[in-house]
């Protein structure tokens, strides 16, 4: 597939990229995250597109997954109103405050505190500790 | 004087029905479970005098101690059995290999009546057995501790809950059905299903069973039972029995919460709301800077935390995010930064993916869901690790400096339409 951006043109793999993504929407729609992190990685460097061609439509892609799997939990009765409505203004507000913070912090030093974390919390899970 | 008499009427027509039509006796019990059985069993001389109870408060506040004493014939063990009037969701996929056959059923249980809360309590001296269970870890079994212990007979209130299976099949997984409604179940198979479904929903022996009955020679008991904080509120039942027949009167308290403390339907839990905004909100401000959505570090936290079910969590999390992407996509598209023909193409194949996974969610146990997440975030760790590296900082310079000059573009168009 031809995919044209701003008058450049990549030649896109799409079968790699359709089964790339539908294999993070079941996973991320499981365990209801947001596949973000992972698609982004799929197609930089699986499909080899630029990062300006990927932020945009990666999040419309995922965007589909989320609709999707928020019915489905919601079908089959996952979907508690009152959890949801002390989340949500959480988030929002948390998404308002972050970039007052991003701007003094530098990027680097949240991923590396993150990749520690990250870790930290996994041993947990896996019950390592 | 009058319940005694409907209660006669019931056993008569049920011992009629037993001898006449012996497949009509199942519902005729299920009018009247209990009155029917007791007073059917009231009727032998070999019965068991039923132990007596008192309680000493009928209210609490958001949990407490509830002492209930009582006179049981000596030398008997008594059971006391708790339970919530609350209902939940408690769901297990079967997919064991069966003892003789080695066939793997993949059966799904499911009820929507379990008691938000249940707790049976047997004499103190069960403890060591109790203790057992706990060393097995999650391989422990309600039935096997009930019968270690000598409830099973006490076992009621579950015992008889609506559960439904369905037979799932691979081809339905992935079109995303719970597969076929099976027939409903005979009495004793309920019930041995129901205690796996107990384990599912409750999933450590010490929630569900507790040694704080205390036994004198002569017959008396006394039991201090603590409620604790976050559950249910709601009505609460107890009855105390010695035996299958012998079994005591129902004694009720009320257990209440308040405001901040609010009960979740699906969930079944009480919580305090300020305990999952603020960790909403730092979890937020956290995915935002690193770059990854909240919901990685956010569902395993809440099911760690608190007592929530993996599935409540999966599917309300998922929601909390719907909002920031659609703004998200509606930025990105005003300065002309989506490709909609990848963007729907790759979208479309992510439906497909988002069709099949909420149903995977309750095939699995909360352990199960734990230890994949862990996996999970390795990878989301080495992924992160990886845009760390020099080679992918410089990289990334050079691409957002693009990506930065490529919205300036993009800005600049779109204002110059705008004019």
């Amino acid at each position: 597939m031809i995919v044209e951006f701003w008058g450049q043109e990549f030649k896109v793999n799409v079968i790699l990229g359709c089964i790339g993504g539908f294999l993070i929407a079941v996973v991320s729609s499981m365990f209801g995250f947001g596949g973000g992190p992972f698609m982004v990685p799929l197609m930089t460097v699986g499909l080899g597109l630029p990062m300006y061609v990927v932020v945009g439509s990666s999040l419309l892609a995922i965007f589909f997954n989320t609709m999707m799997g928020t019915a489905r939990h919601f079908q089959f009765g996952n979907f508690d109103l009152v959890f949801f409505l002390i989340m949500f203004p959480a988030a929002i507000l948390g998404g308002f405050i972050a970039p007052q913070i991003a701007k003094r912090v530098s990027p680097l030093t949240v991923k590396r505190i993150a990749v520690a974390g990250l870790l930290v919390l996994a041993l947990n899970l896996l019950g390592v500790y | 004087m009058k319940r005694l008499w409907g209660l006669m009427v019931v056993a008569c027509a049920v011992w009629l029905s037993v001898g006449l039509f012996s497949a009509t006796d199942a519902r005729a019990e299920e009018a009247k479970p209990d009155g029917a059985a007791a007073a059917m069993e009231a009727k032998p001389a070999e019965s068991v005098t039923p132990p007596s109870i008192q309680i000493d408060k009928t209210s609490i506040e958001n949990g407490g101690t509830i002492v209930l004493t009582g006179t049981a014939p000596a030398g008997k063990p008594v059971f006391i059995e708790v339970w919530g009037e609350k209902k939940v969701r408690a769901s297990r996929f079967d997919a064991e290999p069966d003892k003789e056959t080695g066939k793997r059923p993949y059966v799904l249980y499911m009820t929507e009546d379990m008691p938000a809360y249940y707790k049976i309590f047997v004499p103190q001296d069960q403890k060591e057995k109790l203790d057992k269970a706990k060393t097995e870890g999650k391989k422990w079994s309600f039935s096997q501790l009930l019968k270690d212990v000598g409830a099973d007979a006490a076992y009621s209130a579950p015992a008889k809950i609506k559960i439904d299976r369905y037979q799932a099949t691979l081809m339905g997984s992935v079109i995303g059905s719970r597969g076929d409604i099976l027939p409903q179940m005979d009495d004793k198979e309920n019930k041995k299903r129901s205690m796996q479904l107990v384990k599912a929903r409750f999933v450590k022996p010490e929630k569900v069973m507790g040694t704080d009955v205390q036994i004198n020679p002569d017959g008396s008991y006394r039991a201090e039972i603590k409620i604790r904080e976050g559950l249910a509120p709601g009505i609460y039942t107890v009855v105390a029995s010695v035996d299958k027949s012998a079994k005591s009167q129902p004694v009720t308290f009320e257990n209440h919460i308040s405001f901040p403390l609010i009960f979740l339907e699906n969930a079944g839990t009480s919580i305090n709301i300020f305990g999952p905004f603020l960790l909403t909100l730092a979890i937020a401000i956290f995915g935002v800077l690193m770059g990854a959505g909240g919901g990685f570090i956010m569902n395993p936290l809440f099911v760690s935390i608190w007592p929530l079910p993996h599935t409540v969590v999966a599917g309300t999390v998922m929601p909390t995010v719907l909002f920031s992407q659609g703004s998200g996509i509606y930025n990105y598209s005003k300065i002309k930064f989506i490709n909609w023909k990848l963007g729907v193409t790759i979208g479309l194949s992510m439906v497909i993916g988002g069709f099949i996974g909420p149903k995977l969610t309750e095939l699995i146990t909360l352990d199960q869901f734990k230890f994949v997440f862990g996996w999970i975030l390795i990878v989301l760790a080495g992924l992160m690790f990886w845009q760390t590296t020099p080679g992918y900082i410089d990289k990334n310079k050079k691409e957002q400096a693009i990506l930065k000059e490529f919205k300036q573009k993009a800005e600049a168009a779109a204002r110059q339409k705008g004019n």
